[in-house]
């Protein structure tokens, strides 16, 4: 498969003011200002092939918005390289947008006080979408969000959910081949939240678009991804499907015992070390027990592990000790 | 073109939606309008004319810039809003160039002013006050192509202040400083014929008397022939001018762009 995004030691540093405490340092920042670098983004490689769909997760701040800022031609690396469907995005930016569609969650881009109805309208003047064309997203896509209820009201009436799908509709009209979607199901209910995933797969499956999208909903990953990026303090720390993230780890088990007497009773273990059959025979000796389940860790979990240091994904043979 | 054409219109309507504020931008622009007459009207104290100048030339002027100051008004604090928040990024994710579709949205938002405030304000004026008719209908035409340049120097010295937000905190200070200069300079508070002769020297060497008292004497005759088109040439060349620098600030400044946040 062709590549459509190739990133290689991307690097993106802030410099950023120090301030001390109290007022001294206050009136000392006026004359002599100190500042501190920032690793926003540490050399960071990786590629991504024509209709992926790719999932980045890290905690707030670790560098996710800054490598699609990069990727998206907003802003221009320190050192490396970025190149996106063809183009150095940075230093091609208006022709690279033309194919390109961005959604912002968190910062709406459509127009306030008009039916939604006319952003859309402007985006094929601004795009230069072809009647036809847009005439057939338009209802397609409207069909799939189910939006026909409220294309004709001002969006600053419209709900979170309902102006989402807006937005999203908005950056997809033109066709893109290729888009960034930062956040794209905050704070929406969960009808919304898989309604936009459904989307992002049809979206993935019936047009080979290629997809590369940020959110702190692991739910959002298992259903739509089929990689997986986690970036963590400015550094790519995983890259590879969610089966095999999983897999790592479910060697930790969780059996969760109910007893007779009504109580409950957990027992985490990994089974290269305890066998199932010891851990499970003690626990019939030791108890009256009424039901049983085994459960493996949820990929929230795994991931919070990740994040919190108590994982590490370098070493497969890491200890899950921790769940 | 088209997609600034469509930008412009969409603003046009986006104000249609406040009634509120439409009928406020009536009566505001028609009470500073009276509120001025009435000063000058004490101020001639029934003199046919002061330093050759008629009340009827006062009012026409007086009319004709508070008239288009009020239209002319818009949000100058928007790119530096969007500078903060970070969502001028967002701008730069369309094929269209920010600075045109900025320029389209305030011209939108003029339009409406002068149609919705300017001429309800202008026929409310002309039930107590006799006002100077233009000098003939080409002279009118003529103004309306100079006010058009009028906006324009207008529009690119706040926009230039506006860049500024790439490197300050706030611009509002200097915003509000070169409105008050404006004001003053342009001849929205004083008319530029009871000016000190020294300095209308120097406002004559500033883009400020190419705002509204060029077109204002177009459309009283005072500039004819050879001073109409070298008033109008003024004007292209101050827009020039600001042109040049306002690109320079742009460029610097989208170069520099940092996003915060994020």
């Amino acid at each position: 498969m062709e590549t459509m995004i190739a990133v290689e030691g991307a690097r993106k540093y802030y410099r950023v003011a120090k301030r001390g405490k109290g007022l001294t340092a206050a009136v000392g920042q006026l004359f002599n200002r100190k500042y501190e670098i920032k690793k926003a983004v540490d050399d960071i490689s990786f590629s991504i092939k024509r209709g992926e769909i790719v999932g980045f997760i890290g905690p707030n701040g670790a560098g996710k918005s800054t490598t699609i800022k990069m990727l998206s031609g907003i802003l221009y690396p320190d050192a490396g390289r970025v190149e996106a469907d063809g183009f150095i995005p940075y230093k091609q930016r208006k022709q690279y947008v033309k194919n390109i569609g961005v959604v912002f969650g968190q910062k709406s881009q459509l127009n306030w006080d008009l039916p939604l109805i006319e952003s859309f309208e402007l985006m094929k003047f601004i795009y230069r979408i072809p009647r036809e064309q847009y005439e057939k997203n338009l209802r397609q896509f409207c069909e799939l969000l189910d939006m026909e209820s409220f294309l004709g009201q001002p969006v600053r009436q419209l709900s979170l959910g309902q102006r989402m799908r807006g937005d999203i509709v908005a950056a997809l009209l033109h066709s893109p081949e290729l888009v960034f979607l930062d956040e794209p199901t905050i704070g929406l209910d969960v009808v919304a939240k898989e309604k936009i995933r459904e989307f992002i797969r049809y979206m993935n499956k019936e047009r080979n678009t290629t997809i590369i999208f940020t959110t702190h909903d692991m739910q959002d990953i298992e259903k739509v991804c089929n990689r997986l990026i986690i970036i963590d303090k400015g550094k790519k720390i995983y890259d590879g499907s969610i089966e095999e993230i999983k897999d790592r780890y479910t060697n930790v088990k969780t059996i969760e015992v109910l007893l007779e007497n009504g109580g409950k009773e957990t027992e985490t273990f990994d089974v290269r070390r305890t066998s199932v059959n010891a851990v499970l025979e003690r626990i019939f000796a030791e108890r009256r027990v009424k039901d049983i389940s085994v459960c493996e860790p949820e990929i929230d979990e795994i991931i919070r592990d990740i994040y919190e240091g108590r994982l590490r994904l370098d070493a497969p043979s890491a200890e899950g000790g921790a769940l | 073109m088209r997609a600034y054409l469509e930008i412009a219109v969409r603003k046009f309507q986006d104000k249609m939606a406040y009634r509120l504020d439409f009928f406020m931008g009536i009566v505001n622009t028609a009470i500073t309008i009276v509120v001025y007459l009435c000063i000058y009207r004490a101020l001639y104290a029934g003199a046919s004319e002061v330093d050759g100048i008629t009340y009827r030339m006062v009012a026409t002027n007086f009319v004709i810039t508070l008239g288009l100051s009020n239209a002319f008004g818009y949000n100058e604090m928007f790119l530096q809003d969007k500078v903060h928040d970070g969502s001028i990024t967002n701008e730069f994710l369309k094929p269209v160039s920010f600075t045109l579709r900025l320029l389209a949205e305030n011209v939108g938002e003029g339009a409406f002013k002068l149609i919705f405030h300017f001429l309800p304000a202008l026929l409310f004026t002309l039930l107590h006050t006799r006002l100077c008719p233009p000098k003939s209908a080409l002279h009118l035409l003529a103004m309306l192509g100079s006010v058009a340049l009028g906006y324009l120097i207008l529009w690119l010295l706040s926009f230039i202040i506006q860049t500024w937000s790439f490197w300050l905190f706030s611009v509002w200070g200097i915003i509000t400083i070169k409105n008050v200069l404006v004001s003053i300079l342009a001849g929205t508070l004083l008319p530029m014929w009871f000016m000190p002769a020294a300095l209308r020297r120097v406002i004559a060497c500033t883009p400020f008397e190419s705002i509204y008292f060029t077109p204002v004497r177009i459309y009283l005759g005072e500039l004819d022939g050879a001073q109409l088109l070298s008033g109008v040439a003024v004007q292209t060349a101050w827009i020039a001018v600001l042109g040049l620098a306002a690109w320079i600030f742009w460029r610097r400044g989208v170069k520099k762009l940092v996003v915060q946040g994020g």
